[in-house]
């Protein structure tokens, strides 16, 4: 990013490669939507590219990125829009096909089995107050540490190891049959 | 060790542990400890169950064209502040505002001490004594051809006149 700033289009490039993908999908857990996902993730780094000649690096650059996509996903749910423009799982999409790519080598059993347990697993997470939601998600599927979920998250650490505590806990016991 | 789940901050260690975060030694300490200790073991066997089922969410995949319409919005944008920039160009109004004002204000003090010349009464009225008069020229001119006739016939022989 540093690179980027100092006029090196591209190192932004190589900024998108890198981070496009965990950017999206962490938007699609937010928001429940793939083309809300994409559209939100490409207003994250069209930001960035913004504010490229202001930057610096006093915190790590994911912690930024994923900050900023935190609070466009947040914005978004807060709008109130996330109902209509959910993703259901036994919804096709315009072409046929699923949602969800299918793993071609399980059965239909398995396969019923697994969108079953999927789907679960997203009602479960949706059913988190929003922080908590947010710090499972940056902590579980985007790896962050914990200063920098508490950097995301507007919070200090200690706050940030209570909210994944409590959110473990509610989803240990929603999803306890699962074990 | 001490173990955790009595000490407070057993969760936090758990949570750790189980998403492989925890510094090498804390780990092989733990891993002892949870030799000895089913509390521990338990916590551990709920959170990697949870751990395993949060692992079905899988990422979705990303359009093939993200990039090509991420760099379209972005040259867009250019393209829109290139063209602002011609159209309000704020590298030269601030400076040129008050040269502006001042040459108003001196327009306006100007045409104060010297208004524009109107037109006289007599200048307006002066075609249309021009026109008279050439009216009467005319005229005069006419009497004076038809006198100049009666003189020239006055003239004539006596015969022409019997």
């Amino acid at each position: 990013m540093v690179r980027v700033r100092d006029g090196d289009q591209a190192s932004f490039g190589l900024l998108l490669e890198k981070h496009r993908s965990p950017v999206v999908h962490f938007l699609h857990r937010m928001v429940h939507n793939r083309a809300v996902a994409e559209e939100l993730a490409q207003e994250v780094f069209l930001r960035v590219y913004r504010s490229r000649e202001n930057y610096e690096p006093t915190a790590k650059f994911t912690t930024w990125l994923f900050r900023i996509a935190m609070h466009l996903g947040l914005n978004w749910i807060r709008d109130g829009r996330n109902e209509k423009f959910h993703d259901r799982l036994d919804d096709e999409t315009s072409d046929g096909a699923s949602k969800q790519v299918p793993d071609r080598s399980r059965t239909v059993e398995l396969e019923l089995v697994y969108q079953a347990k999927l789907r679960e697993v997203r009602q479960a997470i949706e059913s988190l107050p929003s922080k908590q939601r947010a710090a499972v998600m940056l902590h579980k599927y985007e790896e962050l540490e914990y200063t920098q979920i508490a950097n995301v998250l507007s919070c200090s650490e200690s706050a940030v190891k209570s909210l994944l505590y409590r959110a473990y806990e509610s989803l240990r016991t929603r999803l306890a049959h699962m074990a | 060790m001490y173990c955790p789940l009595k000490n407070g901050d057993g969760a936090e260690v758990v949570i750790s542990y189980v998403a492989g975060t925890l510094d090498a030694e804390t780990d092989s300490e733990f891993q002892r400890h949870m030799g000895t200790c089913p509390k521990c073991r338990d916590a551990v066997a709920a959170q990697e169950a949870l751990w395993s089922a949060l692992d079905a969410w899988g990422p979705v995949p990303v359009s093939p064209d993200f990039d090509y319409k991420l760099f379209r919005r972005i040259a867009e944008e250019e393209r829109g502040q290139w063209w602002r920039s011609l159209a309000w160009p704020q590298w030269w109004w601030r400076p040129a505002m008050p040269v502006a004002a001042a040459c108003a204000l001196l327009a306006g003090a100007f045409l104060l001490r010297h208004p524009a010349p109107t037109i006289s009464q007599e200048a307006q009225t002066q075609p249309k004594l021009e026109i008279e008069q050439v009216e009467h020229a005319l005229d005069d001119m006419d009497l004076l051809r038809q006198l100049g006739v009666e003189a020239i016939s006055d003239k004539a022989s006596p015969s022409e006149k019997i």
